[in-house]
């Protein structure tokens, strides 16, 4: 019985091993997966701001711009 | 149920079957489950790649318009440090030829549509059962509709809800209506009250003219002697008054076509008499002016003829009406009232007046030693006015009769003067004017009484210290007949001459209610299916009173 629980028991603490160290690194990936999402998220946001004050600026410059030039003629 | 954006590819790690006969089944588990983790992770660089790539092209956008932004804040800064205040000019033109500036208004909508599907969900997408080819029978359609329409049909939403709402704002436009019809009906009971003062406003007005209008004969004697005290006679005073109120020009004007055209033929005729020109007919007061003024240089010295002439138009006038203060303008009224009196009243009394002037002429010239032929001449100026007149009352003869025997007392007097040349010219320049300007139209009669005045004012000026009766006279002539028959034509041809700004704001008025409509129905054509039009027609039916509502929605829309 020892001898043949040995192999089993031997597999099994085996197996134990591998499921512990294969536990680790789906786990690292949904890490990675959640970083990239919160990663995602905020880039989002700030380039969400960057593009408001490019706007701004774009028509604050074409703004200017209209000042100085002179308009474009009436056909 | 929430749509994943991306998935990592295999979700089970260990849940696999197992093939059959193996040793050790926990190993090939383990070995399977490791294998899976491996393509986890690829499956997971994939993504990253994907949130990468999106992030990066997005900022990548950003990058190029920063570039292009930095390179104008650049050329801006130059052109900026050469602007100079004291070169600088500011030119109406802005305001009138150029556009005004408009930043940008474009607005974000439709996002939802199925080209701004990210890619990891189109993949997704496509993986997905499409529905039955139903479209393969499409051509087989009599109603030419897309047989899968009848399956699945997307844009149902947009449509049913699209025709909800116009049927919403038409509803909603008939209760406005309704409502307003409504309380103008309630108003208007209580406005009866203060209209009542309006009438008796009106009648008060009609009062006011009516006199000279619609009162008795005894009511105007009595008027007329109030306002002339001179000699002239009531039936003369009569036909006065309602020139007085009536504008000369109006009152010829009301004539009947027929009994213009009978003037003017007979104008013409009194013309044939000279070999002269119908055909110039310039109705304008300045030909009017440039034709006389030629005439009398022509006919003797400028300046004794034209004081004769002043002289005698003032007086004329005169012996036509009542003197000083009734008629402001007596010129016009004697030609007015003389047609008026052909025209309106064919009674005995017209004839009458015409023959009044010629004695009264006489007697005015031996009053005033020193003008008496000018005076003369001046009777001539006049006479051709009434004769046109009298005309339609008798016969064409007796106009011309008249015509002749002034021409013929011209001369005479003329004579002493100087000229006897110059003296046939003079009585032409009277009845040139009526004819060159009758012919043209009713219109004419403001040029017919103008050409008069146009002659009297230039020479009033002149001979001014010539009598002191002319004075008052001539002036008087000048102000009422020119002006009030100017007024109208010359108002709304002139633009304000004031100010170029004035104009300028004028036009830029006009730019914008006509270039406005037409962005609008620009609009109205590329986006009759937007949803915010629709929207804001909808909401824009509830505050507009008005029954257009698109000038709402544009700005609704705009803002």
């Amino acid at each position: 019985m020892a001898g043949q629980e040995d192999p089993v028991q031997r597999e099994i603490h085996q197996d134990w091993a591998n499921r512990e160290y294969m536990r680790s690194s789906p786990a690292a990936s949904r890490k990675s997966s959640d970083f990239l999402n919160s990663f995602d998220m905020s880039c989002r946001s700030r380039l969400a701001t960057l593009n408001e004050k490019l706007t701004a600026l774009e028509r604050r410059i074409e703004y200017i711009e209209a000042r100085v030039t002179k308009g474009e003629t009436l056909t | 149920m929430p749509l994943v954006k991306r998935n990592i590819d295999p979700r089970h790690l260990c849940h696999t079957a197992l093939p059959r006969g193996i040793k050790n089944e926990l190993e090939c588990v383990t070995n399977i489950s490791l294998a899976n983790i491996i393509r986890q992770l690829s499956s997971l660089s994939k993504y990253a790649e994907d949130i990468f790539g999106e992030l990066f092209n997005e900022a990548h956008s950003f990058s190029f318009r920063v570039n292009s932004l930095q390179e104008r804040v650049d050329r801006l800064s130059v052109s900026v440090t050469q602007l100079d205040p004291k070169e600088e000019e500011l030119s109406l033109q802005d305001i009138t030829m150029r556009k005004a500036f408009r930043s940008s208004t474009i607005q974000d909508q439709q996002l939802f549509d199925r080209k701004t599907l990210p890619i990891p969900l189109q993949e997704t997408y496509d993986v997905c059962e499409q529905p039955p080819p139903l479209n393969i029978l499409t051509p087989y359609r009599d109603d030419g509709k897309e047989g899968l329409k009848f399956y699945t049909n997307p844009s149902y939403f947009f449509d049913l809800w699209k025709e909800k709402m116009l049927q919403d704002t038409e509803d909603k436009r008939k209760e406005k209506r309704k409502q307003k019809q409504k309380n103008l009906d309630r108003p208007h009971e209580p406005e009866k009250v203060p209209r009542a003062p309006h009438d008796r406003r009106r009648e008060w007005q009609k009062l006011a003219q009516g006199p000279e209008l619609a009162e008795d004969d005894a009511d105007l004697l009595h008027k007329h002697i109030e306002v002339a005290n001179g000699p002239a006679s009531h039936f003369e005073t009569r036909p006065q008054t309602y020139v007085d109120h009536m504008d000369g020009s109006y009152s010829l004007s009301a004539l009947p076509f027929s009994q213009m055209s009978e003037l003017l033929t007979r104008a013409e005729e009194r013309v044939l008499v000279r070999p002269h020109e119908p055909p110039p007919p310039p109705p304008m007061h300045g030909a009017g002016d440039a034709k006389p003024i030629p005439t009398c240089i022509s006919s003797a010295t400028g300046l004794i003829e034209n004081r004769p002439q002043s002289p005698a138009a003032g007086r004329t006038p005169v012996f036509v009406s009542p003197t000083p203060p009734p008629p402001p303008p007596p010129l016009p009224s004697a030609l007015s009232t003389s047609s008026l009196r052909a025209s309106m009243t064919s009674t005995p009394p017209p004839p009458v007046p015409p023959p009044p002037p010629p004695p009264a002429t006489a007697l005015p010239a031996p009053a005033v030693p020193p003008p008496p032929a000018p005076l003369q001449i001046a009777p001539g100026v006049l006479h051709p006015a009434p004769p046109p007149i009298a005309p339609p009352l008798v016969q064409p003869s007796p106009p011309v009769a008249r015509a002749a025997p002034v021409c013929e007392t011209v001369p005479v007097h003329p004579l002493p003067q100087g000229e006897g040349q110059g003296l046939p010219p003079p009585p032409p320049p009277p009845p040139l004017p009526p004819p060159g300007i009758r012919p043209s139209s009713p219109v004419t009669v403001a040029a017919l009484a103008h050409p008069p005045s146009g002659l009297h004012p230039t020479p009033s000026t002149a001979p001014g210290p010539h009598v002191p009766l002319m004075p008052p006279s001539p002036p008087s002539q000048v102000i009422p007949a020119s002006e009030p028959k100017r007024h109208p034509s010359t108002l709304p041809v002139i633009s304000d001459a004031r100010s170029v700004l004035l104009e300028a704001i004028r036009k830029g008025i006009q730019l914008r209610k006509v270039e406005e409509q037409r962005e609008q129905e620009a609009k109205h054509e590329r986006i009759e299916n937007d949803v915010a039009t629709i929207l804001s027609r909808r909401i824009a039916v509830e505050y507009s009173d008005s029954e257009d509502d698109s000038e709402f929605d544009e700005v609704d829309w705009l803002e």
